[in-house]
């Protein structure tokens, strides 16, 4: 709704009102996930958390790959990403796929699945926020289903 | 008996205080709120002290001043919860017993899409499952 009727021509305003609904979701998560935890020492603990028992709490499963630099930066890889995994688009709803539309209809196949990624995003910097993390998480949907998310930790 | 409990965030700003006393003392109990979370920092901060409890979210007996024994609870996200109790006698597992609770109560509250992060806690359904859960350590301390 935000993507296509509030905001239909300012995508990146959009974006950051769907990346802050998802900050609030994981936000208020983190702290009911966390309540029978003791605390975390490092970022690395908070990060291991995000991808194991949080990652399982809302997606029933962990995420699969850990990648770090040890710098700061994570890659979250999930192979299956729930959320988007059974993302189809309509191609009623474009009419005729004349060359212009389909290339019309090519961008929005792109920009569908980043809004929607916009929103996990926001959920993972909420939940690192409220344990104390300030970072930035940024999606990177090139194979779906499979998706990586990016957090880079501000020092 | 308990006679205060707090619930301060992580800036040590006030989310939630209350105290359950008839006496006109509450700005006492609040110095003494006020007083353990410099005990908090610095349990946390030194947690040699603390040994086997490292990292644990309970944090155990802060101080005891004349009349009262403090406990203190600090969560995850840096949320600190402060009791302030009469009782001279208390077990441990009640205080844990009793923070779990809280702390329930506690995320309930804030998963209100309307309460905003870092505000008061001005919800009457948390205040008064607070003051059922106080009841109710009475009741389990005595019995």
């Amino acid at each position: 709704m935000y993507c296509n009727r509030l905001y239909a021509n300012k995508p990146e305003l959009a974006a950051s009102r769907i990346d802050a609904i998802g900050y609030q979701v994981g936000h208020q998560l983190s702290e009911r996930y966390t309540m029978e935890r003791p605390r975390f020492t490092d970022h690395l603990d908070a990060i291991k958390f995000i991808c194991k028992d949080f990652w399982s709490e809302l997606f029933k499963k962990q995420i699969d790959n850990l990648k770090t630099n040890h710098r700061g930066t994570f890659v979250l890889q999930d192979n299956r990403f729930r959320w988007v995994s059974r993302m189809s688009l309509d191609p009623s709803e474009n009419g005729d796929l004349s060359q212009e539309n389909a290339e019309a209809a090519e961008n929005k196949a792109v920009q569908e699945p980043n809004m929607h990624l916009h929103f996990s995003c926001g959920v993972i910097k909420g939940a690192l926020h409220n344990l104390g993390i300030a970072c930035a998480v940024s999606a990177d949907p090139s194979q779906l289903p499979a998706c990586s998310f990016v957090v880079r930790i501000k020092p | 008996m308990i006679v205060c409990v707090a619930v301060v965030g992580h800036q040590n700003n006030p989310l939630y205080i209350q105290s359950f006393t008839d006496a006109d003392d509450a700005l006492k109990l609040h110095h003494i709120v006020h007083c353990s979370l410099d005990v908090v920092d610095e349990r946390v901060n030194n947690p040699k002290k603390s040994g086997p409890t490292l990292n644990e979210t309970f944090l155990g007996l802060l101080y005891p001043t004349e009349n009262y024994k403090v406990y203190g609870y600090l969560t995850n996200t840096k949320v600190k919860f402060i009791l302030v109790t009469t009782d001279l006698d208390v077990k441990d597992a009640d205080v844990r017993n009793f923070f779990r609770r809280f702390h329930a109560a506690y995320v309930d509250a804030i998963s209100n899409p309307f309460h905003e992060p870092g505000k008061k806690i001005t919800s009457k359904t948390f205040a008064e499952r607070v003051s059922t859960i106080v009841k109710s350590f009475g009741m389990s301390s005595t019995g």
